[in-house]
Order: structure tokens, then sequence, then C-alpha cells
């Protein structure tokens, strides 16, 4: 059968495509750090702006203090756990895994998982 | 008097949808009367529009709503826009086209008497239902009380040209999934045949190319009016009109298999509630004030609760009836791996759980506040971890869809479109590398490419190649989705290889962007009617004859004492550059200049969609 030789390729392309996708992620330099950080960030003054978006006095503080912090040689979840007891949670663009958030996060999936079982449920595999 | 003309025919307008409502059990009419008073309550609602545009273009203050929201030095196409820059004129806008639609349906030739009578009847219930809330919420006819000369102004921020025409296109797939919604019940009603599903299709395609605009227009009103070089800050607001844009796309696939397959009528009526719902849902989440944005004018409880019971009466009426009526044929459907069938289907599902994971983010924020009285935000970073690759699958089916057969699972050509894939991805990983490699730059730029290349060879290994409207129409799915493929190519480049460069520059300054000399001439401030301009000015690319000119600055307007940003731009086909002044520190303005590759493919790939949206309603 022609069509089912046609998606065993598309598999084995896309997961080598993939494959080739994890390639190093270490050598960023701070700036490209704090830039990914701060984009995760709320600016706190402004309306649905993040800090590295905005202008505002009160990025450009945190901003500083990031890279401060980076230099120093802290991790990411040290300076977002430090800016959380500070600001509140409302900081950070993308909610904690905690137990308040475990629904947020696993609903799609979960979504996911009962739409892939109704396909492959529906989807009959005589031949045609 | 002009106040009093819009006020009274508004009522009037009402009253009429009540005699239509009761027509149907006590004063029956013939088809030809009933026409008329729905075209007669349409134009009556028009004229309240009208009348309140009028009282703002001759700046009539008497009108409370004027005077809190309009300023006489403004220029008249804000005066015109200021109409719906507010929340009462904005729902007196979302009235008019509900109207509108009403009136262009009451025209509807190919559909069983009955059968439009009764849509007619519940698009007269929901006229009532929002008609009554602005007459006792948001009446903006009110009389002010004090004597005035002159108006508070129009927040500054919305006086621009793209915000002007933005809310009515918007609203015209908001309200447009009304009508959806009120076939699909009378769908349920009276089910003879499979005629009302074309109809449906035709409204729903139509809604469907006016919400797209509405929500392209907007996303490029921030782009260059909100000056911090994105497009899309998944911003709760932005969430609101991309869940109907979703289900609205996927109700538009669904209704595609009415062509081939018995129509599965059930999931059909089940998307049309839902869009309208979540028109109706957004509409509250955004007046309720619960929201805070550009889009919550001054917000008040009780007309958030208001909102708040007519979105359950619709959505409660509207599954109330799904539940007891459900239609009696049911088919099984003819689900193979993989054809068309199949493929709409899950497409369909991965529609449906974007929009659910989108609903629930939108709204989460709010549920932890109420339950654990904290605040936090969901923002883009959790959108793009679960959103996107959730629709990666959708867009990788999308590519071969239009051509998979609906009976079978075989398709043609089978081995063009496997080597194509090969040579494409080694070519996009090849280019990748020669730029700085990104995952998920890498996953778009192949899938945006992939999708227009299998788009391409369909077209060309499937049909004859005629430039007749036919032609058009049967190679329309594939223009589409060709269209959806440059857009992601646009989306992709501009989000992941977009470049930054900060100056530190006084005037006379020459300094580098992307190889180009760049010479910032002067600083200048001009007085503008209702705002004063600061522009810096440059010239692009100095070293040949023609360079650009490019101003980019801010404007503060003393009515309203705001300061907005405005960016300069240079539009070239394959970037966009993005000058943002910013303040003046030790005698040196802080210039940043962003690189964005490919804007425009976005911009191209949405006027594409939406010119297949526009084809796809001329056929059948």
């Amino acid at each position: 059968m022609k069509s089912s030789h046609f998606f065993r390729n598309l598999q084995i392309i896309i997961l080598s495509c993939m494959f080739f996708c994890f390639k190093t992620f270490a050598n960023e330099n701070i700036d490209e750090r704090v830039k990914s950080l701060t984009l995760e960030l709320r600016c706190m003054t402004c309306q649905n702006q993040s800090i590295y978006d905005s202008d505002a006095e009160f990025s450009n503080d945190i901003k500083k203090i990031v890279k401060q912090k980076l230099q120093k040689g802290e991790s990411d979840r040290d300076i977002k756990k430090f800016l959380v007891e500070r600001y509140g949670e409302y900081i950070l663009f993308r909610p904690l895994v905690n137990y308040n958030n475990i629904f947020l996060w696993s609903f799609p999936f979960i979504l996911l998982i009962f739409g892939v079982f109704f396909i492959l449920i529906k989807i009959k595999r005589k031949k045609v | 008097m002009s106040s009093l003309v819009g006020f009274l025919s508004l009522v009037f307008a009402i009253g009429i949808n009540f005699y239509l409502f009761l027509s149907r059990y006590i004063f029956k009419f013939q088809k030809h009367k009933f026409n008329l008073f729905v075209r007669f309550s349409s134009l009556l609602t028009l004229l309240s529009f009208f009348s309140l545009m009028y009282a703002y273009v001759v700046s009539d203050f008497s009108n409370y709503n004027v005077f809190q929201n309009s300023h006489s030095n403004k220029p008249l196409i804000y005066k015109i826009s200021g109409t719906w820059g507010n929340h009462e004129g904005s729902m007196l806008l979302w009235l008019s086209i509900l109207s509108i639609f009403s009136f262009f349906f009451s025209f509807t030739k190919n559909i069983e008497e009955s059968f439009q009578r009764l849509t007619l009847i519940i698009q007269s219930l929901l006229h009532i239902l929002f008609g009554l809330f602005i007459v006792f919420t948001s009446n903006p006819f009110l009389v002010n009380s004090i004597l005035v000369n002159e108006g508070l102004g129009l927040n500054p921020i919305l006086q621009d040209p793209g915000l002007a025409v933005h809310p009515p296109i918007l609203y015209g797939g908001y309200v447009g999934y009304s009508i959806v919604f009120s076939i699909a019940i009378a769908g349920l009603f009276q089910d003879r045949d499979d005629e009302w599903l074309y109809v449906a299709k035709k409204w729903s395609l139509i809604s469907w190319t006016f919400l797209t605009g509405g929500i392209a227009l907007g996303s490029y009103w921030a782009y260059y009016e909100l000056g911090w070089g994105g497009w899309w800050f998944w911003d709760p607001v932005e969430n609101i009109s991309l869940m109907p844009w979703i289900a609205g796309l996927a109700l538009v696939h669904s209704l595609m298999m009415v062509r081939g397959e018995q129509a599965i009528k059930k999931w059909i009526v089940f998307l049309s509630i839902l869009c309208f719902s979540l028109s109706v849902f957004g509409t509250f989440l955004v007046r309720s004030g619960i929201l805070t944005s550009v889009h919550s004018f001054a917000a008040d409880a009780s007309r958030g609760i208001f909102i708040l019971l007519i979105f359950f009466i619709v959505t409660g009426f509207g599954f109330l009836v799904f539940l007891l009526k459900e239609p009696k044929k049911s088919n099984t459907l003819n689900l193979l791996f993989i054809n068309k069938v199949s493929a709409i289907v899950i497409n369909n599902i991965l529609m449906i759980i974007a929009t659910l994971t989108i609903l629930l983010g939108t709204i989460y924020p709010i549920i932890i506040e109420v339950l654990y009285n904290k605040r936090i935000s969901v923002g883009g970073p959790y959108f793009n971890a679960t959103v996107i690759p959730i629709m990666i699958p959708g867009f990788l089916l999308m590519s071969i869809a239009p051509i998979l057969s609906w009976q079978t699972n075989k398709i043609q050509n089978s081995k063009k479109y496997v080597i194509g894939f090969f040579i494409l991805s080694i070519m996009v990983l090849i280019q990748s590398y020669f730029l700085d490699f990104n995952t998920w730059g890498f996953i778009g730029i192949l899938l945006g490419f992939w999708i227009i290349f299998a788009s391409i060879i369909a077209i060309f290994s499937s049909y004859k190649v005629k430039f007749t409207i036919k032609f058009f129409q049967i190679v329309n799915p594939h223009i589409a989705h060709i269209g959806v493929g440059i857009a992601i190519i646009g989306i992709t480049c501009s989000s992941v290889f977009q470049n930054e460069l900060d100056f530190n520059i006084n005037e006379g300054d020459k300094f580098n962007v992307n190889g180009k000399t760049v010479l910032f001439e002067k600083i200048e401030t001009t007085n503008q009617i209702n705002f004063q301009a600061l522009r810096a000015k440059f010239l692009f690319d100095i070293e040949k004859n023609q360079s650009k000119k490019i101003e980019a600055g801010k404007n503060y307007y003393p009515v309203s004492k705001m300061i907005t940003s405005e960016a300069g731009i240079l539009h070239q086909w394959n970037k966009d550059i993005y000058f943002i002044l910013g303040d003046q520190k030790n005698d040196e303005w802080f210039v940043k200049v962003l690189i964005n590759p490919f804007v425009s493919f976005i911009w191209l790939g949405v006027i594409i969609m939406m010119y297949s949206g526009l084809i796809a309603v001329t056929r059948r």
C-alpha cells in the first residue's frame, strides 16, 4: 500500500529532523540570557508588556538586576524566585508548575490524549 | 435633537423586534410583510447609530456620551470613529451590525420560507436582548446635565486610522456568527433537508473573513502604534478574538464535509453555537472590566452582570436546544487512515483543543484570584508552550489535506511529496546552519515552506492550469493553505530572528544598521491640531542617492495629558527596520532599532487567507 509507506517515510524524516534540532544550547552570552529571561517577566507598571519590551523605569531597573545576578552566576530559577518573593507570582508570564497551576498545565495534554484515543478508536483499520 | 431621534428609533426598533417575535405565536404575517418589518427595524437601528455619529461629527456636547469621549478639535475621521471608541457607542455598533446581517439575510433566496422566518425570529430575540442591554445599562443618548462648550477627548492611543476601522470589521466577524448561530438553532427545530448547511457555510465564511481582517488590523495597529516591535502578545483581548477565529475555522472545515460525506450535523451545530457563545463571552470579559486593556473603557459592574446574563441566556438556550433536539440522521463517518474525512476530524479536534487551552489560559488568572486571592499571569510563554505544539501536527496535515480522497486512503503521486519533503528539509537545514540555529525557527520555516511547496505540487499535478474563475474556485483550498504557509514563515522569522540594536546618539551622528549608514539628522517639534509631535529624523542609507527618510518620535496629547510613541518603520519586502525613539539622557538620545525579518509575509499571508475566504463564498 502506497500511502502507509508515505507516512512511514514522513515519520522517519520528522524524527531525524527533530534529532538534528537538539544541537547545543550551552554557549549563550549574558545579553541573550537577559533577553530570554526578561521576555518572560511582566512589567508591573505597564499594561501587558514584558520587561524586555518596555522602557519604563521599573523595567530598566529589573533588567539591571537580572544582568547583575546572571553575572554573579545565579541561575534563572534563582532569579525568578527572588523576583517572585519581591513582587509576587504576577510578574511571571510563564506560570509556575505548582499545586495551584497543575490543572492549567495538564489540561491541554489531557485533551490531547483524549483526542488521540478518540481518533484511534474511530479510524477503521480495513484496507480499501 | 439628534439624541432624541437616535433614542426613539432604537426603542422603536426593539419594539418591532418584539412584534416579530410574537408574530410566531399571535399576530401572524405574510412572508412579504414579515421581511419588510425585519428590514424596517434594521433601518431604524441604523438610523439610531447614524444619529449618534451625527452628534459626534457636529460635537453636540449636550449628549453626555459625546461630552465624555470627544473634543471639538479632533480631525473629522476621529470624530466619526469616536462613535465606537467608547463602550456605549461600540455596543450600538454591535447592534447595528446585527441588524445589517438580518437585513441581508432577509434577502436570501434559495432557502425555505419558514426556515428563513425562524432564523430571523431568533435574530430578533438577540436584537431584543442586546437592545435592552443598551437601553438600560449603556445608553449613548443620555443628556448632559450641565452646559459645556468642550468635551473631554478621545483616548489618544485610539486616534489612528487603522484603529478607526478595526472595531467595525472585527464586529462584522463577532456579530456575523450570530446569524450562523440562528441558522443552526433553526436547523435544529426544522431539520428537513441539508439546504441550510450550505447557507450556514456562506455566512460562516463571511464572518470568518471579517474576523480575520479585524484581528489582522488590530495586530498591525499594535505593531506600529504600541512601539515595541511586536505584533502579538497573547494579551487577553487578543486571545478572546482568537478563540472564535479558531472555532470558526473548525466550523468552515466541517462544513466542507457536507460536499463529500453525509454531514456530521451535530458537530456543525455545536461549533456554530460555540462560535457565537465565544464572541459574546469575549464581549463580557472585555466590557466587564475584569481584564484591563486598551479595550476596557470605564468599567461598570452592572454592565458586566447584564452581559453575563445575556451570555448565559444565549449559550444556555443554544446548548439546551442542541441537547433536546439533536439531529435525527446520524451516519457513521468513513474514517480511514488517512482520507479527507479523518484529516478534517483530526484538524477539528486539534483546533478545539487549542481553543479550549486558550480559553483556560485566559480565564485562569481570574479563577485563581477568586479561589486563592492571589494574582498570577498566564502569558505568552504558556501559550507558546501549549498551543503551538498542539497545532503542529495540524499544520503538517494541512499541506496534503486538500488532495486526500473522500472515500479511500490512497494519495496520488505520494512519491513526489516524499521526495519534495526530503529535499526541502535538507535545504532548510543547511540554510539554518548559516543563520543562528534555532529549533523553533527551523521547525517553523520547514513547515511553512512545506505547506507552500506541497500545495503547489498538488495544484500542478492534480488540475489542469487554466485561468478561469472555476479553476480558482477549485484550487481555492490550496491557495488558502499557501497563505497560511506564507504567514507561518513570516511569524517564525519575525519572532525568532528579530535583531535589536541600541544607540545613544546626538543630532548629526552617523551609525550603522545592517551594513547601511544612517544619519540622525535632527530633532523637531511641531504643533498639530490636537497634539504636539516630537520627531527624530533619520536618513537611511545615505551613501545612495535615494536615501530613505524615517521619522520616529512621540506625540503629546494635551487634552488627555498622554504621551504615545510613534515608531518609524522602513518597510522592505524581506524585512522591516523599526526605529523607536527613547528618552534624552546627558544630551544623548536613546534610539532602539529593531530588524524584523519577513514581517510583510504575515500580512501577505493574511490577505491571501481573506481572499480565499471570499472566493469560497462564491462556491457552492
